[in-house]
């Protein structure tokens, strides 16, 4: 599962109103796999979203493997562009990303500010936390 | 079915629409989310701005001219409120940032007071988190027990079950005038009268109500009301309580302060008489200026023919949700406000209220800080649609077109 950041940029940048933005977050969508029911659990469940929202990560050999999930159409686009962002990436990778920066890139900025509805901060500051433990938890190498 | 008829001559909305800035600034908005907050008249706005370049001082305190002005400004406006409410004195209206607050102010002060372990407070299905949550805290901390009046299918409350939850331990019903997320207006009168049969004390949350419906609370024989002044027309961080004043009397102090005080030593401390006592601080002088001023504003419009318009208005709206595909309005209740929630087959109201907002359409989505209510009627949330004195039927008709437009869309 790999989403591609360059295509997702330009398709994005090339949509010019809110509207039609909101449209291609839609088709962006479509991409992303349905987590199974079980996963869509409350132990899984990202709170302070108007729309449900479900997440689950791990990691294999360093690299964050992230599942995501939404009832909302316009969210599930959003959860692809964390996607592009985060999942398959190190540790140390995740902490330099400008996720707030590219989103304004993309003229979606608004979603950031409005995250209380959408959850999206609340995913993002997940997936940086998760970065920041595992950066501390890993037995330390170079000594 | 046919349409409802259009609005009567007596209520010119295009006149009053001219009294607000914002609206008049921005006429491409089309604002439905007047249960959130309503936007202020220039009325409100002046106000606020001439007590600051006239009378701007603290109040109750100093012996020069400026405070005593800013002192008559704030009793007056205690006053006004006091009037709009048919209260029986203005020493019966406490000052509160707002219902939230005003709700706390009842359950830490009366119910710490009068409530012992076994007692029962009745809420109802449809409240709001702000009149569960300060019940639930106090519950937990005196050992009381909550009832919930159920819904009947239509979303009025279940009145036979009601009367059978009230008992020689019910203390407390307490119930808003006006569901903030189905609409659905309780019979308040018929409710008070069963729970002051049974010795119960009502407090009636009218937070949604008071741009819409003439409180009288002589009238309605509560003992407690609370509303916020963002809703009405007025300016955020004001509202007040209205308690009736031998309760008052017999409420002790809950937040200590400057203002509440008769009498300060450290062998002990005397309180002021009501509302004084429950006003620790120096209280939002502008802003209950602008509240009255707001009342003052609202009370001013011919409010039978204003609030036979906002029923045209919310008649129209849902008619025209009843002839869109996959789209159903939650809480049918009769007698309902103006404030319709509507759930979709085919799409999530988030994803509604996105696309609604790329046509500078402003709805509500979620579960309305209602979330036992949403969990009844298992919805994961509704779109809510809120109108009130200046929205139009043209507004009316942008929405549906525009829901029309992203429900095909969405499908």
């Amino acid at each position: 599962m790999t989403f591609d950041r360059a295509r997702i940029t330009e398709q994005l940048g090339q949509a010019a109103s809110w509207e039609a933005k909101n449209r291609l977050l839609v088709q962006i969508a479509r991409e992303l796999p349905a987590l199974d029911d079980a996963d869509r659990d409350d132990a899984h469940r990202v709170h302070g979203c108007e729309s449900g929202v479900w997440m689950s990560l791990d990691w294999r050999d360093d690299r964050l493997t992230l599942r995501l999930d939404s009832d909302s159409r316009v969210v599930r686009g959003l959860l692809v562009l964390v996607l592009a962002a985060f999942h398959g990436r190190s540790a140390d990778d995740i902490l330099s990303v400008d996720f707030a920066g590219w989103l304004a890139q993309l003229g979606l900025a608004r979603f950031l500010t409005s995250s209380r509805a959408n959850g999206l901060k609340a995913i993002v500051d997940r997936v940086r936390d998760a970065a920041s433990r595992h950066l501390a938890d890993r037995p330390a190498r170079y000594c | 079915m046919s349409p409802p008829v259009p609005l009567s001559p007596a209520f010119d909305v295009a006149a009053l629409r001219e009294q607000f800035p914002l609206l008049c600034a921005q006429p491409a908005l089309v604002y439905l989310d007047n249960a959130a907050t309503t936007h202020k008249p220039r009325a409100v706005l002046d106000a606020e701005r001439r007590f600051y370049e006239t009378s701007n001082a603290n109040v109750h305190r100093s012996v020069h001219r400026l405070a005593h002005a800013a002192t008559d400004a704030f009793e007056n406006a205690r006053s006004t409120i006091a009037r709009f409410l048919n209260a029986h004195d203005a020493r019966e209206i406490v000052f509160t940032r707002g219902t939230t607050e005003a709700i706390n102010l009842v359950a830490q002060s009366w119910g710490r007071s009068q409530l012992h372990a076994g007692d029962e407070i009745i809420l109802t299905m449809l409240e709001h988190h702000a009149n569960i949550v300060p019940w639930q805290m106090l519950a937990a901390e005196r050992g009381l027990t909550l009832r919930v009046v159920e819904l009947q299918p239509d979303g009025s409350l279940d009145l036979a079950q009601f009367r059978q939850l009230m008992g020689s331990r019910t203390r407390l019903l307490a119930v808003t005038a006006l569901s903030n997320a189905i609409g659905t207006r309780p019979p308040l009168r018929e409710m008070i009268d069963t729970a002051h049969r049974h010795g119960a004390r009502v407090l009636v949350d009218a937070a949604q109500a008071m741009a819409h419906d003439i409180i009288d609370v002589q009238d309605l024989d509560a003992d407690f009301l609370v509303f916020s002044g963002h809703k009405v027309f007025g300016p955020t961080g004001i509202g007040a309580l209205w308690a009736r004043g031998d309760l008052l009397a017999g409420m002790p102090p809950w937040q200590g302060g400057g203002e509440m005080i008769e009498r300060v030593s450290f062998s002990g401390t005397t309180y002021q008489a009501p509302p004084y006592r429950f006003e620790a601080g120096t209280p939002p002088m502008a802003q209950a200026v602008g509240l009255a001023a707001a009342l003052d504003w609202l009370g001013a419009l011919d409010r039978p023919a204003l609030a036979a318009y906002e029923d045209m208005l919310r008649a129209t709206l849902e008619h025209g949700l009843a002839a869109l595909p996959g789209v159903r309005v939650v809480g049918t209740a009769p007698g309902k406000g103006p404030l319709v929630s509507a759930a979709f087959e085919q799409a999530h109201p988030f994803d509604v209220a996105q696309f609604l907002d790329a046509r500078d359409i402003a709805v509500r989505v979620g579960t309305h800080c209602a979330q036992p209510l949403m969990e009844t009627l298992q919805l994961p949330g509704t779109l809510r649609i809120s109108l009130c004195a200046y929205n139009t039927v043209t507004e009316v008709e942008a929405l549906l077109s525009a829901l029309a437009d992203t429900l095909e869309w969405l499908q």
